[in-house]
């Protein structure tokens, strides 16, 4: 048995794995083609202490439910080797299957989490504030929510505001960033209580993001100082705030409730928006 | 759980065990001595909360897999139903796992908790909204971090006990049957 010594390594398969193996047979008999599952490593081959990190551009949150991507490794036959540690989990509502489990998430190497990570910040701001063909399903866009960008947002948009701000400045980014923080809460909540499908943190994350193009209107209005330049770039920050919520918002509810739902939240960018304008 | 750590070993990971602690423990001394150096609560506050969220990344992501082998997070199934995902190494390389590092990473995580705790107190006392606000930040960072791992190693003990129970069972259902086979 080859045996390894950190824990990073492949470890001897869990009992419940052979139900795993199983299904992985049965996939590669089916398909009759050189897929394999992710990391074999053959017995003969020694294995490196860190394994090879999962390709970054599937985000390992997702189940992945059919075949595996294909290694660049010569194909193996019928005989098993050992599979890399797996992680037996337990889920929420969700049936356990054999492939329902990321495997290499326990064990990948730090740098590919923070890689996946940040890779997960920039697709989600591309997906929510740019045009994009997703977005006619915007139920499956967020569907990885983080709230990293949302924080720092909220908190860049408060430093912008504290900064222009000539007196009080230490109340001016609490109370924004409280407003902020709450006014997303508050917002979530209120589609909730319309009986709107949406997770609260999926939507804190949108109304997060949504932020962003009101933050380079104020980085903007900081730095120009003229009054006709202001409203001018707070007006298309605005448009383009409330166009990029719009959809989510307004797919969340009954449609005869669009407007109950979609109302506060351009409320709130006004708001932000009067802030922006009005700060010297 | 006892107060010393557990003796005749050294750390498994001593760095990650020394970044687990460091930032919670940068967050707690800005918060405490930056009063002392700076009068803008601004930068108080971004400095402190970001100390914060990194460290919530940190425990979350890199310590809670290699100290104590869990991992819990967030998703959306197909349905656009949210899940909670728990998840732990199997069996074996839990219990291969070093002691001391998991002893490091419980107390700490309960420790901070506590400590934000009394500080938030310290300002209500005080009636210091801006400082509230951030210690209510700190806090639930903290809290979130305590309770998916908490709840991550009562699901590991729970499969733990379901395996042993299936285990059990079918070698009794075995040798059961190979009794009635020689009868």
């Amino acid at each position: 048995m080859a045996r390894n010594q950190t824990d990073n390594d492949t470890i001897p398969l869990h009992s419940t794995s052979q139900s795993d193996i199983d299904e992985i047979e049965n996939l590669i008999n089916s398909h009759s083609s050189t897929v394999l599952p992710p990391h074999t490593s053959l017995a003969s081959i020694p294995v490196s202490s860190t394994p090879p990190p999962p390709s970054s551009s599937i985000p390992s949150n997702l189940p992945q439910p059919t075949n595996p991507k294909p290694t660049p490794v010569p194909p193996v036959p019928s005989t098993f080797p050992q599979l890399p540690p797996r992680s037996s989990e337990s889920g929420g509502s969700i049936p356990v299957s054999g492939f329902g489990s990321p495997p290499n998430t326990l064990t990948e190497p730090i740098w590919d989490t923070v890689k996946r990570d940040l890779s997960r910040i920039v697709s989600n701001l591309k997906l929510v504030v740019f045009p994009n063909p997703n977005r006619e399903d915007p139920g499956k866009a967020l569907r990885d929510w983080d709230l990293w960008g949302p924080f720092f947002f909220i908190v860049f948009l408060g430093l912008i505001l504290s900064w222009s701000a000539s007196v009080k400045k230490s109340e001016v980014f609490a109370v924004a960033f409280a407003l902020l923080a709450a006014g997303a809460v508050i917002l979530t909540l209120n589609v909730l209580l319309l009986s709107g499908h949406i997770i609260f943190f999926q939507s804190l994350s949108l109304l997060g993001y949504c932020l962003f193009p009101l933050n380079m209107g104020a980085l903007i209005c900081m730095l120009k100082d003229n009054v006709i330049v202001k409203m001018v770039v707070v007006t298309v920050a605005l448009a383009w705030s409330s166009w990029a919520a719009y959809p989510f918002m307004s797919t969340a509810v009954d449609p005869r409730r669009k407007a109950l739902a979609l109302y506060p939240v351009l409320l709130m960018y006004v708001s932000v928006g009067f802030l922006i304008m009005a700060i010297n | 759980m006892d107060l010393n750590p557990p003796a005749g070993e050294n750390y498994g990971h001593p760095e990650i065990c020394f970044f687990h602690v460091v930032f919670k423990a940068a967050a707690l001394a800005f918060y405490m001595l930056s009063a002392l150096f700076f009068d803008s609560f601004v930068i108080i506050f971004v400095v402190t909360v970001l100390l914060s969220a990194l460290d919530f990344w940190v425990v979350k992501n890199v310590s809670g897999r290699i100290l104590v082998g869990l991992r819990w997070w967030n998703e959306i199934n197909e349905e656009g139903e949210s899940v909670w995902k728990f998840e732990c190494l199997d069996q074996e390389s839990l219990a291969r796992m070093n002691k001391k590092d998991s002893w490091l990473f419980w107390w700490t995580l309960y420790l901070t908790a506590v400590v934000w705790i009394f500080f938030g107190i310290f300002s209500l006392i005080r009636f210091q909204a801006d400082y509230i606000l951030v210690v209510g930040v700190c806090l639930i960072l903290s809290i979130a971090n305590i309770v998916g791992f908490t709840k991550c190693r009562k699901d590991a003990k729970k499969q733990l006990q379901a395996f042993a129970t299936q285990n059990l069972t079918s070698r009794l259902s075995s040798t059961i049957q190979s009794a009635f086979t020689v009868v």
